[in-house]
Parts: C-alpha cells; structure tokens; sequence
C-alpha cells in the first residue's frame, strides 16, 4: 500500500550561497512561462544526444499544462533560479522533481529530479553544484530516502556531474522505435 | 580561407605597381581565369608526376660512404639518440623536417575530398614551406575520420619531426585535434586556417588601429564569420586587451550571445564557439549583423565569398572612418571599393589583385623557421602574437598608408624578421630546446631562408627539372 508521504513543508525559503550568480526558491505560478522557455531549452538539448528523444511540435503547451499542475502537486517540487545584480527577479534556470513511492524496494520514498536546467551564463562556478546540493536538501527534508535522476543515456556531461557526486545508474530504460 | 599564391621573385625593395581599385565581375571572368588555370595545373601535374623529390643533403663518393651513411656506422649514431633522444635534432634532418598532416576534410573551398584528392594541395603546401622558409615537408594526408584517430595517428608519427602542420582540417574538429596534440606532443603543432590566417589578421588590424587613431582597448569590433579563422583572431584579440564584451560574433544565425537558442547545441558540438559566445555574449547586443555593426570601429570578415554579403549601408552605419577586413576567397564579402565609397578608412581583403592583402602565407613560412630555428617544444598564442607583432612592424617601417597595411608576399625580406621574432618568444617563453640572441636567429634564417632559392637556381642550371612546358590546349603532355 501507499505510504503517505508528509506533507510539503512551507514554501521553501530563499537561500543564497556565497558567491553564486543566482538565488534559489521556489516557483510561483507567474514563473511559468519563464519556466517552460527554459524546460523546452532542455528537451531540446536531449534532443542533441539521441534522434529518439525529438521534441514534439506541441511541446510548449505540453510543458505549460506540467509545470502549472507540478505548482500544485504536492509530490512535485519546482525550484527557480533567479539571477543576481542586475538580473535580480529574471528566471535563469529551473529544478523540477517529484516524490515517487517505490514499490517492492527500500528505501520506499524517492526524489527524481527530472529536470535541472541553467542558461548557459549561469554555468560553471559551482553552481549546478549548489543547485543540485539544494534539490537534493528539500528531496530529503519531504522524507525522500534516496535520491534519482532522469537524464539521456549519452548526455555524458550529466553522466560526469551525477558520477562524481556519488551518483551512479540503477535502472536502465532502453528504447526502440516501432 | 584565405590561400596562399606562389609568389614571384623580384628585386628586394622593388615595389610591383599596383592596380587601381576595379569592381570586377569574378562571377564571369574570375571563373574563366580559375578554369584555365586549373586546365594547365592538370597539365603540368602529368607532365611532371608530383612536386617533390628526396635528394640527399650528404656527399656520396661512392657505395662504400654508406658504411657511415648506413650501416654499420649509423648504428653509433642510433645509439646516442637513444642515449638522449633530443639529440635526433642534432644528428638527423629532424631538426628541418615536418609533417603536413590532413584527413582531406576541408581541403581549399572544395570540401571533404578525401585523403587522395588532397595529395596535390598538401604537395604544394610543402613546395611553399621549402621556397619560402627553408622547411622539409612530408605531406601524410590519412585517411581517418574521428579527431581521436586523428590525434592518435599525429602522436605516434611525431618521432621523426620537429613540427607538425595540419592542414585543410573541418572546423570545429580542427580545435580539438590542434589543442589536444599542443597539449601532447614535444614539439609545435600548428594549424594554418586557425593560427596563420588570424595572426595575419591581426597584424593587418593592429597596423589599421594606428592608421586610424585607434587603441585595442577603446575599440568595438565585428567579427563576421564564426569559422576556425575568426575564433582564433577574438581569441588573439582579447589576449592583446580588447575588451571581450566589445566583440560581436556573428554567424549565419546572428549576432552570438549567451542565451542564443542554439547555445546547448554548441556546447556539445562546437565547444569552442560556445565559449566565445559566452565571453563575449555578443558584445552586449542581439540580432542580425546590421545590429552589431552600428557604431563599430572594425569589421572583420571571414566566411563566405558573396559581395553582398555586406551592405555599403552597413559600412555607413559604422563609426567614423571604420577597418573593414572582407577576407572571403575568392570573392570578398563586400568590394574594397564599395567599402571605401562607403567611408571605410582602411580595407584589407584576402586577395592579391587588391591592395592590403591578409594572407596566412606571411606567416607561416617565418613561423616555422623561427620555431625550428630555437628548437622549439611547443607553439603558444603569446609566440602567435609575436610574429603577428613583427609582421605589423615591418609594414610599419616602409611607411603605413592605407594601401600599404601589411607586408606584401613580394617582400621576402620580412620573412627572416618573423623567424627571428618568433624564434626570440620560443626563448622568452622557455620552450626553446637552443638559446641565441635575436640577432643571431636573424642571421640563421636570413641563410636558411636563402638556400632554396639558390638550390633551385642550381638545379635549373642543372637541367635536372625539365623547363616548364609551353601550355598545349587540346593534347595531353607527356614527359620525355
């Protein structure tokens, strides 16, 4: 049977590190569309590692519709980036994951993270770093026991970025066209 | 890009007059001239099955002088270089002797040939190499399409060379296999459509600034193109102080910035460009390249041969008395005398019959000989820089006009200067394997520079080499 998972502690506080070139909360509704421009930068992006990942012409909408029901989830965590300075208030980048139960396997509550994305600008110095610290801190503070991520088998920048952080692949999905 | 021309030899100091600005129509008559060239290329290729010949650089007396040419004597010699296989350099040709590698992939503006058909270019290649630096080169086209492979292959051929020069390599895996193999190997690698075309830009450029009261540092640039060229001339521009946000990269797409839609595809395939997009983040401006053009000081253009490629309007809607470089071959992205009409103070483009020709070839002749001169282990931008520099400094010397902004291919004397100077920064930068002073790498490359000509004209006399047929439209040559 499903285990209830605890209810979605209050909105997530603005937490700045030290020197990084944004600020992480979480989303609000008016971000979404700021939000879909980045998640289809994403899914276009996969796009590059395998033909069977092409995005579909109706894939705006599609991320739309996502994004403004995971705002209401209480299973779905959705995070933006706000830049710095002068690009304060300016969505850079995005965290979307949920809260799975898994069936057969301990621990039985895991956090996905589907999807991270930042402008390119707003890369390197540590900052998917602290993105990723930051996800998996609220992951684990909804009661997520362990933590995955979803990505394309041949993004191997990903492949690196999860491995040297203790990541490592469970669940293998292959694909073929019919 | 930009390709190099046989040049002729007159007198030194001798200056061939010049042709006055014409508007010519390439499309007709260009093609003519090429075709015909072509034709008689074909020709003379059958008539004299190849450009080169190995010819030994040691007296034979008679068989029994190969008893220390080869064995058993040689083995001696063998036996010292395993001892210290730096001293290859000193008991064997490795010292004057390079490879011109390419796996065919962009040869001249033919494209992806293959390794056969890139056999005569890479032939000529070392035809210049030797007439005009005094360099051995052995063209290895490969037949290899992964860079690995490609990297791999230069590795392990490396042994018996002191410089590697790539050759008619596709952009963007030419940045991949030129900075892995510098990484790598003991000796210099260097790749022409990279590194000679940009560092014969910039010199044309830095001589433009002074030209036109400008500094680096103050200066908005343009950069049409975003190719192997002109990614490394942004590169050399910001490693002399141009302000990187003061540069707009632009592509077919537009103006490259950090949030253009393709970035992510970038990052993966061109990784390079990605990274100037994000340096420069397209010069604080988006858009087409009528938007990064208003109000800039220089435009430098290196991508497709079309003379409307851009607009006098253009040109009028940049800064007071603008640099415009239109390097496209074998038609510039906009006629010089359109350009000046337009208010252009000084123009440059890549071909001979105007004035202000920027071409790779005055640089990678001096290039070679000064890194071969000092024995060099590497190549950096810093030495880059420094025949760049010397290449400006000699036109600077004769008097700069704006007709006379580099050096032309006539003026051999330059080429020694480049060696020396680049021979000079190989020191300075402590990758020099010999140490001498600048003038004395001068004096060394003035003579090593002299000798093919003076081989050349021996063999002449000789009647070794067959003069060179009259043309004979209609039959096939053959030689007697």
């Amino acid at each position: 049977m499903t285990k209830e998972i605890p209810p979605v502690p209050a909105p997530m506080t603005a937490t700045d590190a030290p020197n990084m070139p944004i600020h992480l909360r979480a989303a609000r509704p008016q971000d979404v569309p700021a939000l879909v421009s980045l998640l289809l930068r994403l899914k276009r992006l996969n796009e590059e590692f395998d033909p069977l990942l092409k995005v579909r012409p109706d894939a705006e909408a599609q991320a739309t519709a996502l994004l403004t029901q995971d705002l209401a989830d209480p299973k779905a965590l959705v995070l933006a980036a706000e830049g710095v300075g002068a690009d304060r208030d300016r969505v850079v980048g995005l965290v979307r994951a949920h809260l799975r139960e898994r069936l057969f396997y301990t621990p039985e509550n895991e956090g996905v993270i589907l999807d991270i994305y930042l402008l390119p600008l707003y890369r390197r110095r540590g900052v998917g770093e602290y993105l990723l610290r930051e996800t998996v801190q609220a992951l684990k503070a909804r009661g997520a026991g362990i933590v995955t991520a979803e990505f394309p088998a041949h993004n191997e920048i990903a492949t690196r970025f999860y491995g040297k952080r203790g990541f490592r692949a469970v669940t293998l999905v292959q694909a073929k066209s019919l | 890009m930009v390709q190099a021309e046989p040049p002729g030899r007159p007198a030194p100091g001798k200056t061939p007059p010049r042709p006055s600005l014409p508007v010519p129509d390439v499309t007709e008559e260009g093609e003519g001239v090429t075709e015909s060239m072509g034709r008689r290329s074909v020709e003379l290729a059958g008539f004299y099955h190849g450009k080169l010949e190995t010819v030994p650089s040691v007296p034979i007396r008679s068989l029994a002088d190969f008893a220390l040419w080869y064995t058993p004597g040689i083995a001696a010699v063998s036996r010292a270089i395993e001892a210290a296989p730096d001293r290859s350099f000193d008991l064997t040709g490795r010292w004057n002797t390079i490879a011109i590698v390419t796996d065919g992939s962009r040869v001249l503006g033919l494209g992806n040939v293959g390794p056969e058909a890139s056999l005569p270019v890479m032939e000529g290649k070392a035809l210049l190499f030797r007439y005009l630096g005094g360099v051995n080169a052995v063209p290895i086209p490969l037949r290899i399409d992964s860079p690995a492979e490609l990297i791999e292959t230069v590795e392990r051929i490396a042994p018996g060379f002191g410089g590697i020069n790539l050759e008619d390599i596709a952009s963007p895996k030419c940045f991949e296999v030129l900075e892995t193999l510098q990484a790598r190997l003991p000796i210099p690698v260097w790749h022409d459509d990279q590194l000679g075309t940009a560092a014969s830009t910039v010199a044309g450029l830095l001589n433009g600034l002074e030209l036109t009261g400008r500094t680096i540092g103050q200066i908005r640039t343009v950069l049409l193109g975003a190719g192997a060229a002109n990614l490394v001339t942004a590169r050399l521009l910001v490693a002399l102080g141009h302000d990187p946000h003061a540069i707009s990269l632009v592509d077919q797409r537009g103006i490259l910035n950090a949030e253009r839609d393709d970035m992510d595809e970038l990052m993966l395939r061109n990784p390079w460009k990605y990274r100037l997009a994000l340096q420069t983040d397209g010069g604080g401006r988006s858009g087409a390249l009528a938007d990064a053009l208003a109000g800039a000081d220089v435009l430098l253009a290196a991508s497709r041969p079309d003379p409307h490629a851009i607009s006098a309007d253009a040109i009028r809607s940049m800064a007071d008395a603008p640099i415009v470089f239109a390097l496209a071959n074998p038609v510039p992205e906009i006629w010089p005398e359109v350009a000046r009409r337009a208010g252009a103070a000084v123009v440059a483009t890549g071909r001979s019959d105007f004035p202000n020709q920027v071409n790779n070839s005055l640089i990678f002749p001096g290039v070679f000989r000064g890194i071969l001169d000092a024995r060099a282990r590497s190549i950096n931008d810093e030495i880059v820089l420094a025949a760049a520099r010397e290449l400006a400094a000699r036109a600077h010397d004769r008097g700069l006009t704006a007709e006379h902004l580099l050096p032309t291919m006539e003026e051999l004397e330059v080429f020694p200067h480049v060696a020396a100077a680049v021979a000079t920064a190989a020191v300075d930068r402590g990758v020099a394997r010999v140490t001498r002073s600048r003038a004395e790498f001068l004096a060394i490359a003035k003579e090593r520079m002299a000798r093919p000509a003076r081989l050349i004209e021996a063999i002449g006399r000789s009647g070794l080499i067959a003069p060179m047929p009259p043309a004979s439209p209609g039959r096939s040559l053959s030689k007697p």
